[in-house]
């Protein structure tokens, strides 16, 4: 009989032993089993479709307009020197040629120097909202429709569901709302989906002047004598709507506090712009400088786990090279200020993030018929040169100064980037034993 | 004899059909009929999710009593798609529309003055239904018992409860 009750008590012990540990204050089940390499990841899409040409090959204008300038047009990435000849990238001067003045350098060492490239990567697609799925989601999305949600889960979601992050820290800062971007911040995936979605802001419009107009004069309720009546009396009809077989509202897990914080934030956000104190790049003279100027309060208020943020002036190449080379070089400033504002401005993050760096596709090999001022012709993305494009990372735990691959042997694709990030914050296994990454795809640490 | 006795018998039938006759009336029926009356509940039909448009429009009509402005509707649906919680968006978007001088909410006093028309108003204007017995019975309590809450503090309530993302 003592035996008998040893055994069960010990029994219990044990699988109460096994089992307490692992039920974490997030909610979840099991700590994530992957080593973490870094905390945070911030991760640029370098998009609208970059010219291989152009940026890692640093052929500036002599694969495009046949005229003999080569040179790095992206000081903050990449290492190599600038084009001597007709530079019309940069800032226009007071006296001389429009563009003429590249701007300089932020980042006294380049992320070449300082981490891992991979200079010739393939994409699975030509297209931005496809490539954007890519990027995002580790599949090819080939049946995905334009319009519609991703089908398969994006990292924001594989982070929440399996480390149990909460919503506001990840975070999607878009430059725009155009071109389907607000939907991805989550999936239609049923074992995903909008309860593990990320923060998606298009500050460019939130705290534009209609922003101003309709947004940053909202009403302060008091907290206790009108909030707190004000959310009995909802709780009520909620529960009223939701006991009467009620749909339940899609919610991306916000709570109450981080509801407040976001609330707080963006109107602190709207007194900066309306004070000029927005923590903008030097030159921020376009749409992608602006984005990356408000993902860098968004970083530096909420530090969030995992930042995505995205440029697109480069697509404007479809009408104007010019144009374009000027967006590229300022999306190289761009990326140069945020990786040097995280690590001068945010100290919590300094030194325990990783960046990450890729476009979504690039453009074509020939040019389409459209001349710009300098007569130089545009370029359009669809053919095989479309799917050429690299990828970028350094930071925490990254190998300094190593490429691999190159234009004679690719290596790597768009795809991997998924598993790369979950890679970095502890969670490679669980993302693929999910099984919904596409076949062959594998971490960039996987492929040095 | 015989005809004497012929006429007594008329006159006793006669007599007789008269008072069957009275006797008899017609049934008269009362029927008793019952309204159908759905079983389920008044809200169950609201199952599809308001886009930004829409919310912004039938709010803007809820609360100022008048249509939005075409280029208004297009810059306010923007802006909240531009925040990834719409929940979140639709509060800021309401809280700003509450600091306008033209909105048009009912009196502290109005309110108060009736506070079942008042709840019978609301529920029509925002959740487009009568309140149940229950709710209102709730919401009168509520709003009695509680004698700061004002007007817009309901309408605020309604604007953000989940029955009114749906149509």
């Amino acid at each position: 009989m003592h035996r008998r009750s040893f055994l069960k008590k010990l029994g219990t012990a044990t699988a109460g032993a096994v089992v307490l540990p692992y039920i974490l204050p997030t909610g979840r089940l099991f700590a994530a089993s992957g080593s973490q390499i870094a905390p945070h990841v911030v991760f640029v899409m370098f998009a609208g479709g970059v010219r291989q040409q152009e940026s890692v090959l640093q052929r500036y204008l002599a694969d495009s307009q046949q005229f003999p300038s080569e040179g790095n047009i992206m000081n903050n990435m990449l290492v190599g020197a600038a084009p001597v000849l007709k530079a019309a990238y940069g800032t226009d001067p007071g006296v001389g040629p429009r563009g003429s003045v590249p701007i300089p350098a932020i980042l006294q060492q380049s992320l070449q120097a300082q981490g891992l490239l991979f200079p010739e990567l393939r994409a699975t697609t030509a297209g931005h909202y496809s490539g954007y799925n890519t990027l995002l989601t580790g599949n090819t999305g080939t049946t995905q429709g334009l319009r519609q949600k991703p089908i398969y889960p994006t990292i924001f979601e594989y982070l929440r569901r399996h480390a149990g992050t909460p919503a506001s820290k990840v975070w999607f800062v878009g430059n725009t709302i155009g071109n389907s971007l607000p939907l991805l911040n989550y999936s239609d995936h049923a074992d995903y989906g909008v309860s593990y979605g990320a923060n998606f802001l298009a500050p460019n419009l939130t705290f534009s002047s209609t922003g101003i107009t309709h947004l940053s004069n909202a009403k302060v309720y008091h907290p206790e004598e009108e909030m707190a009546p004000m959310l009995q009396m909802k709780y009520f009809l909620n529960n009223s709507y939701n006991s009467s077989g009620g749909v339940v509202l899609p919610n991306i897990g916000n709570t109450d506090e981080e509801k407040q914080d976001i609330r707080d934030f963006i109107r602190d956000t709207f007194a900066k712009v309306q004070t000029n104190q927005i923590a903008f790049p030097p030159v921020n003279d376009n749409g992608d400088l602006r984005n990356v100027g408000f993902a860098c309060e968004v970083i530096r208020r909420f530090r969030p786990a995992l930042t995505v943020v995205n440029l697109s002036s480069v697509d404007g190449c479809h009408s104007s090279f010019t144009g374009y080379l000027r967006s590229l070089h300022r999306a190289d400033h761009a990326v140069g200020y945020l990786w040097d504002f995280i690590q001068t401005q945010v100290p919590d993050m300094a030194g325990e993030t990783v960046i990450l760096v890729s476009p979504e596709h690039g453009r074509n090999l020939a040019p389409n018929p459209i001349q710009d001022e300098n007569d130089w012709y545009a370029y359009d993305h669809s053919d095989a040169n479309s799917l050429r494009t690299f990828s970028l990372m350094a930071g925490k735990g990254v190998p300094q100064n190593l490429v691999r691959g190159s234009e004679n042997n690719p290596l790597g694709s768009s795809m991997d980037h998924v598993l790369t990030m979950a890679e970095i914050l502890g969670i490679k296994n669980e993302v693929q034993m999910s099984g919904l990454l596409a076949p062959g795809t594998l971490s960039l640490f996987d492929r040095i | 004899m015989n005809m004497r006795i012929s006429v007594k018998r008329t006159l006793i039938v006669g007599v007789l059909l008269l008072f069957l006759g009275s006797s008899c009336r017609r049934d008269e029926y009362q029927i008793y009929e019952l309204d159908s009356l759905g079983v389920t509940g008044l809200n169950t039909g609201k199952n599809k999710l308001k886009t930004s448009s829409q919310y912004i429009s039938i709010l803007y009509a809820n609360l100022f009593q008048k249509a939005l402005s075409a280029n208004q509707l297009v810059e306010i649906t923007n802006l909240i798609e531009s925040i990834g919680d719409k929940q979140l968006a639709h509060e800021i978007v309401v809280s700003n529309l509450m600091n306008r001088p033209d909105v048009r909410i009912p009196t502290m006093t109005e309110m108060r003055a009736d506070v079942d028309g008042f709840i019978d108003e609301t529920y029509t204007r925002f959740l487009v239904r009568e309140p149940t017995e229950s709710e209102r019975s709730w919401f009168r309590n509520f709003i009695v018992t509680n004698t700061f809450v004002s007007p817009e503090i309901v309408y605020l309530s309604f604007a953000l409860c989940d029955e009114y993302q749906f149509y």
